[in-house]
């Protein structure tokens, strides 16, 4: 078994999760290369899209700079715009996945990539402690996908009771909620973290422990996790990956950005 | 050359340029305190970078940007303390990391930045160029996005911000979004014939709606082309010269950002230009170095230099401009039609 990053392991689970055909839109950086490996893959007819509106794309070079820039433009079918991809593709319900990352998530799936303030915002709350980069497009994709696989990196002070800040919306706060506040989307369907898949449970809609890598143990992800992190009685193991998927995600990561430590 | 019938009308013979130098266009339109939008405001890409820089060189304060997107130009505007407001979808330089500029003027209270997404804000601009009361919305809805308003912290969750509004047609729930009408937009270009019709390679994310959002509108293109290319390609000019107000020619206009076709995201100069605004010291020293020197705007490819400018123009895109380099004017002809050159 050739060796292979947690980061490759987080990017190759979150692949396993795109299937053939379908519309799916891919984040910049790590969402991308997990979803360009999905369609070098065993997802070749994933009809992928970039926020920005550069649709039939194959990436050149190295790991795209943005969802706009010249290693994602050379070899476009079509160019159009925010309006096109994120409102007409995904804003209007037709999109079937996405693929966003978190800086800060929470028992619901919720994200936080906008700011971190002392704990939640509440009446009064100003100018925060460190700003981070805000939504983008992944609040409307997290609003109106299908569904959403989120990625991050397991690790206490990101996997919170409840985040600072909802920038793309889960579960909110529980069961019924995307309904009330009028969301077309089915909400998160995973979090693929560098130590395991959590998926929610399908009546408190919190997020449980579905599996675990090769390298990892349910112990390990329960300890670095900050809420009360359930294991799901039919927890697994994720098989690792295997030689050619391994082979086909180092052609899409060209520059060796999930082989850093 | 390109075959089209055409009338020889007094119209046609009596037309004039709208190009404008870029420094008599920042001192002409633009006035401390103005909503201003920097299209596209795209982080890594097409952006009117250029436009920023003279923005900072003029000394203009207290502006309230509302952009898609951040980019080094508000990153910039944002470290010269020049910006009382901004709204965003994004406030990142994507894989370039967090905007250091921005992230200083946002955290010491300086600049108040209000939250929207990448889709909202090109609603908004949609709800101007429409001239709408409201533009409702189905995302940003459920999230702090719509319940913290900045600018009103006291009142959480936001009533004002993106009100919850009930669909008339199935009583459904969802928000309602303020359109945006910017007083001036500075919107980047591939290519622009002397009047204004315009060739946006890559993507347009939300150019085409805030060009017909903003009162005045600039273009600054990299390349000022004649008006053949818009008789050959009419389907390709989606921004048209009735919308247009001046045209700045101003080459690697989104520089270090990139401009698909023309020339890649300058790597060093992205990762020096933000490290460099991470502090007022650092912020004074860039101005200094690249901002100051930039009096007109072919100054700036004296800072690239050649062997950077070489490197960048010979990216994966470059065979998107070829079919229009035919039409490229030379700077001689430029030079001739513009004004205060």
């Amino acid at each position: 078994m050739s060796e292979y990053t947690q980061q490759e392991m987080m990017a190759i689970a979150t692949g396993r999760e795109i299937r053939d055909g379908e519309l799916a839109i891919f984040g910049v950086g790590l969402s991308m290369l997990a979803g360009f490996y999905a369609q070098a893959h065993h997802a070749p007819n994933v009809r992928s899209l970039t926020e920005g509106g550069v649709y039939g794309a194959t990436p050149v070079g190295g790991l795209p700079w943005g969802i706009e820039c010249t290693r994602i433009s050379a070899n476009a079918t079509s160019f159009t715009g925010a309006l096109d991809a994120l409102g007409f593709l995904v804003g209007s319900g037709r999109c079937d996945v996405g693929i966003i990352g978190a800086a800060q998530i929470d028992k619901f799936g919720n994200v936080n990539t906008t700011a971190i303030w002392n704990g939640p915002i509440g009446p009064g709350s100003r100018a925060p402690k460190t700003r981070l980069s805000g939504a983008g497009g992944a609040n409307d994709i997290a609003s109106s996908c299908g569904r959403v696989v989120i990625m991050a990196t397991h690790e206490k002070k990101r996997f919170v009771e409840k985040v600072d800040y909802i920038s793309s919306p889960g579960y909110i706060d529980g069961p019924g909620a995307r309904q009330r506040y009028g969301l077309l989307g089915g909400g998160p369907s995973a979090i693929v973290t560098t130590l395991g898949i959590l998926r929610p449970n399908k009546d408190t809609l919190e997020f449980e422990l579905d599996a675990y890598f090769e390298y990892s143990s349910p112990d390990e992800v329960v300890a670095n996790t900050g809420w009360k992190l359930k294991v799901s009685p039919n927890v697994r193991v994720v098989p690792p990956p295997d030689d050619g998927e391994l082979r086909i995600l180092h052609e899409v990561d060209t520059t060796g950005m999930l082989r850093k430590k | 050359m390109t075959q089209y019938p055409t009338v020889e009308t007094q119209a046609n013979r009596t037309r004039q340029s709208k190009l404008v130098r870029l420094a008599l266009a920042v001192a002409q339109y633009t006035r401390d305190g103005i909503q201003y939008a920097p299209g596209s405001g795209l982080p890594v890409g097409a952006e009117s970078v250029a436009f920023g820089r003279e923005l900072v060189r003029q000394g203009r304060r207290n502006l309230h940007v509302v952009s898609n997107c951040s980019s080094q130009q508000l990153n910039l505007l944002c470290a010269a303390g020049a910006v009382t407001k901004a709204e965003v979808g994004f406030s990142g330089l994507e894989v370039y990391g967090f905007a250091n500029g921005l992230r200083r003027a946002v955290e010491s209270g300086q600049t108040i930045l209000e939250d929207y997404s990448n889709l909202t804000m090109a609603l908004r601009f949609l709800g101007g160029a429409l001239n709408w009361p409201f533009v409702p919305t189905v995302t940003n809805i459920g999230s702090d996005i719509q319940w913290y308003e900045a600018a009103n912290p006291d009142e959480y969750p936001s009533k004002g911000k993106i009100p919850a509004i009930t669909d008339p047609f199935t009583g459904k729930t969802l928000g309602a979004l303020k359109p945006l009408r910017p007083d001036v937009a500075a919107i980047h270009v591939t290519f622009s014939d002397p009047r204004g019709n315009a060739v946006m390679l890559g993507t347009e994310w939300s150019r085409f709606e805030l060009s017909r959002a903003a009162k005045k509108v600039i273009l600054v293109a990299d390349h000022i082309v004649s008006e053949d290319l818009a008789r050959q390609y009419p389907n390709l000019i989606r921004i048209p010269d009735i919308v247009v107000d001046a045209v700045v020619h101003a080459p690697f206009a989104a520089w270090p950002q990139c401009s698909p076709g023309l020339y890649d995201s300058d790597e060093e100069h992205m990762k020096l230009m933000n490290a460099a605004l991470k502090t007022v010291e650092g912020y004074e020293d860039y101005k200094r170095r690249f901002v100051d020197p930039v009096e007109t705007s072919s100054d700036i490819l004296k800072l690239i230099g050649e062997e950077k400018i070489e490197q960048l123009t010979h990216g994966p895109t470059r065979f998107l401009a070829d079919p229009f380099r035919k039409w490229i004017l030379s700077d001689e002809t430029v030079a001739e039609l513009t004004e205060g050159r």
